[in-house]
């Protein structure tokens, strides 16, 4: 008998449903025996009971080799993270010039802002913004050396802040670039309660710089859901020794974390953005927010049927996941995810990534290939992608773990059970409409397989998880795929999707009419789901 | 059968105690009580300004340094009890920016309580003597009246009339936008409803500024929505506890949205811990016993969902997906 432990609890708490995964040592190595999603505010301790007796009615034996019995399931060790639920940051600077770069920052930095700039709004609304009972954090921020447009205000703007920092000592106060030169007005800064942090100075057209880094690490704690996907994916990189994007929606922010293997022998590097904007739901969604479901919508509500459905959606994102219910959060989804993107508009020029893996609460109704058609529909990237689910939400309690050595022992134990595979999406750029773009024959263990290639649509080749093959493409006329040419030969894996040729337009071209739009939309979910087969 | 299935169902609260509720304050606003005071009913706890503005003025080299968020008090004109007030914001140059204005509304608290917390240009936080039902959502201005049912179904404008001056209505399922707007001119001081649309908010919000831009100071008016934006009814136990406080003063107060009464010797029931309502789905606003959890399920559009049995009052048992199943405590 051992005192180690054979079996553990991974959670994730998040801020709409509450995922609880049994990680259980089996021949020597560990495996994901059961998991289980239930609604956030549902009593833990029932959800993992529950667990626990699934485990042990389906395999009493098997449960018992893990030392299972009932009852004991509440006693096993816990690796935890929750999702803490973004902060608000006010974010003030001279110049609207100087503010834009300091919000692109702060909003992927797991913070939500609110702004203003001296030379637009009065000090009055400007102390009214501050003095909000919902702000938690000041940013206040100015070029280094500042802007023209920054030094006549500047000083006017560090006496302003400095007042409400006396005010309000429990704010914490972040002066950014040359505002770091104005620390002398804050006047009694040992003694507050909320730190006041010096930062570097916000980058124009580089949002995820240093001061997102420090950003991140002070809206977000250790063992947040959020933040622990950077390093789950550096380890999945290293361990896959491939290019790794994380999209994760969830309900109170989106995160995208895009990590490589570091070849020259170092830890793997990631980037990490956590935006509030690209939740899942917001409590008043405006105009736009509106209308960017809608023109993901299959259903054809108007507006104000789609303002209540996203408001109840809200007020309990556990509920309606059914039916017209599943559509919404997948339109939802596809909308958040798009404004996860724009936040990270950055990354565009890199490669696309080998493996991109959908994590969080939105995507759990949803089938696979429903999953992986979201994600095309709007990371449109030329190239050629394996897509993948954290079905178990397993990904951000593995990332908890603070030795690297052990997260990456855990995770290639893991590495069968973490992810489903949803297939590998191919999508050429630079394609002719009207007429056949080409041919493609799928290489496989039991034989060829060749198929036509038509502009606009999808094709999908059955491909089941697992298997691999070599798709070959011969296009009529030059494409972007990865590089530019005719001819291509892809390394392609299988999934529950399997092997998806997108031919549509890169970005996608939608119609602006609300019913050929949900035509078009739902005529490629058909398509995916139920299309012809080879 | 799981005895810990229903214990997967998501729960609300049917009274909220204690209850901390904040009156917003804008810099300038002048809080007329402190931390540790007791509040009565319709106590003036603050006055806000009305038009505010920032003015600068010189500080004489002998007076006391101001501190941000001091009040400051102008010179007395010819004529004038006092001199205008405001609040010190911030110094520049030697010189201090203040808050001020000609004219202030009295805040005043439509709930017995004692001052947690006061911030000048913040808000003010006072715990209730009293419990609270908690909504979704409330907006308009804290107000107080004697509880008063109002339609089963949906309350129309042509069902409202003199006699409810002075009440807060209870609508069970939904109201308009014109139904808010006439109930407020016929002096009803608040609305108690399940499901308000975004339509219908919207068009009061914008009807409630224009008034508010046009007259100078609304009577209190405030509007709570216990559940969402979707036409669903009251669920039983709110029914019943609302049925209890009928005919007694009750308030609405929007930061936490809530219905805040003060009978100490009400005594509610906690409801039976195996009734559920449905929330959403075919069945939405239907109430039944949870019977057993039974894993998951294939539901509408092929979703696959956690799900339960629940026994409906008609005898029938239905399996509900559990995200779509809520419980009182």
């Amino acid at each position: 008998m051992t005192s180690e432990p054979r079996a553990f609890l991974a959670l994730d708490k998040g801020a709409a449903t509450v995922a609880a995964a049994l990680i259980g040592r089996v021949a020597g190595r560990w495996r994901l025996v059961g998991s289980i999603a239930m609604p956030a505010d549902a009593q833990l301790e029932a959800v993992i009971s529950v667990l626990g007796d699934r485990v042990l009615e389906a395999e009493p034996e098997f449960a018992a080799g893990l030392g299972l019995r009932p009852g004991s399931v509440l006693e096993l060790p816990r690796l935890e993270v929750a999702s803490q639920g973004p902060g608000r940051l006010a974010v003030v600077a001279a110049s609207a010039r100087g503010l834009a770069p300091l919000v692109a920052s702060a909003s992927r930095s797991g913070w939500r802002t609110s702004s203003g700039s001296a030379d637009a709004i009065d000090p009055l609304a400007m102390s009214m913004l501050l003095l909000d009972p919902g702000v938690s954090a000041i940013l206040v921020g100015a070029a280094d050396p500042p802007g023209v447009d920054e030094r006549r205000g500047i000083g006017e703007l560090a006496a302003l802040v400095a007042a409400v920092a006396e005010r309000r000592p429990d704010l914490t106060i972040i002066l950014a670039g040359a505002m770091t030169d104005h620390l002398s007005a804050f006047r009694d800064a040992d003694r507050r309660s909320g730190e006041i942090v010096l930062a570097p100075a916000a980058q124009r057209d580089m949002p995820g710089g240093p001061l997102a880094d420090l950003l991140l690490e002070l809206a977000l704690p250790a063992g947040d859901s959020h933040r622990s996907l950077g390093p789950a994916a550096a380890t999945l990189a290293e361990v896959l020794d491939r290019q790794v994007d994380i999209v994760e929606i969830g309900f109170d922010a989106g995160t995208r974390v895009s990590a490589r293997p570091n070849s020259g022998g170092g830890p793997p590097a990631f980037d990490l953005a956590v935006v509030p904007a690209a939740a899942l739901s917001h409590a008043e969604p405006d105009d736009a927010m509106v209308d960017r479901v809608g023109s993901w919508s299959t259903w054809g509500a108007d507006r104000h049927r789609l303002r209540d459905r996203l408001r109840e959606l809200d007020v309990a994102p556990w509920s309606d996941a059914a039916g017209e219910g599943s559509a919404l959060r997948m339109a939802a989804a596809r909308a958040a995810l798009a404004r996860l993107a724009e936040r990270t508009s950055d990354w565009d020029h890199r490669p696309p990534a080998d493996l991109v893996v959908a994590a969080g609460g939105a995507w759990a109704v949803a089938s696979a290939p429903a999953v992986a058609l979201a994600i095309a529909d709007v990371l449109r990237r030329p190239g050629a992608s394996q897509y993948a689910l954290d079905h178990a939400r397993l990904l951000a309690p593995l990332g908890s773990i603070p030795d690297p050595g052990e997260r990456r022992a855990m995770i290639t134990y893991l590495l069968d059970d973490l992810l489903v595979p949803l297939g590998t999406f191919v999508t050429p750029a630079g394609l002719r409409s009207g007429r056949s773009a080409g041919s493609m024959v799928v290489h496989g263990s039991d034989g060829d397989t060749e198929h036509d290639l038509q502009p606009g649509g999808l094709t999908r080749v059955r491909l089941a998880p697992g298997v691999e093959a070599v798709a070959e493409f011969r296009f009529r006329d030059t494409v972007k795929l990865g590089a530019r040419g005719r001819h291509f030969a892809v390394d392609v894996a299988g999934g529950l999707g399997g092997l998806i040729v997108d031919l549509r337009d890169v970005p996608l071209n939608l119609p602006e009419r609300a019913d050929l739009r949900g035509e078009l939309l739902e005529s490629w979910e058909q398509a995916l789901l139920h299309g012809p087969k080879a | 059968m799981s005895a810990t299935g229903v214990q997967l169902v998501s729960v609300r609260q049917l009274v909220a105690s204690p209850v901390d509720a904040t009156f917003r304050l804008s810099p300038g606003d002048r809080p007329i009580v402190s931390a540790g005071e007791s509040v009565v009913v319709g106590a003036p706890i603050a006055e806000r300004l009305r038009d505010p503005r920032l003015d600068t003025f010189d500080i004489a080299p002998s007076a006391v340094e101001p501190e941000p968020g001091a009040r400051w008090t102008g010179r007395a004109r010819r004529g004038d009890g006092h001199g205008p007030i405001g609040e010190y914001m911030f110094e520049w140059h030697g010189r201090w920016r203040v808050a001020t204005g000609d004219v202030t509304d009295p805040i005043e608290t439509p709930f017995a309580g004692i001052v947690r917390e006061v911030r000048p240009g913040t808000g003010i936080t006072i715990r209730a003597a009293g419990r609270g039902i908690p909504g979704v959502v409330a907006f308009g201005t804290p107000t107080r009246g004697r509880l008063q049912a109002g339609a089963e179904g949906e309350l129309r404008s042509g069902g409202l009339d003199v006699g409810s001056a002075g009440t807060i209505l209870v609508v069970a399922s939904r109201v308009d936008a014109e139904t808010l707007t006439r109930a407020r001119a016929m002096g009803v001081r608040g609305i108690v409803v399940a499901g308000l649309s975004s339509k219908e908010r919207r068009d009061f919000l914008g009807s409630e500024a224009r008034q508010r831009a046009a007259l100078h100071r609304l009577p209190p008016f405030a509007v709570l929505v216990l559940d969402g934006a979707v036409r669903r009814s009251l669920s039983g136990a709110v029914q019943a506890l609302l049925g209890a406080l009928a005919g007694r003063q009750v308030a609405i107060v929007t930061d936490p949205p809530m219905l805040i009464f003060d009978q100490p010797n009400l005594v509610i029931e906690p409801p039976p811990i195996d009734l559920v309502r449905i929330r959403a789905g075919a069945l939405a606003g239907r109430e039944g016993r949870f019977i057993a959890a039974i894993g998951p399920r294939r539901f509408q559009g092929g979703a696959r969902l956690e799900a339960a049995i629940v026994h409906l009052p008609d005898g029938t048992e239905a399996a509900i997906p559990i995200g779509d199943l809520e419980r009182y405590v």
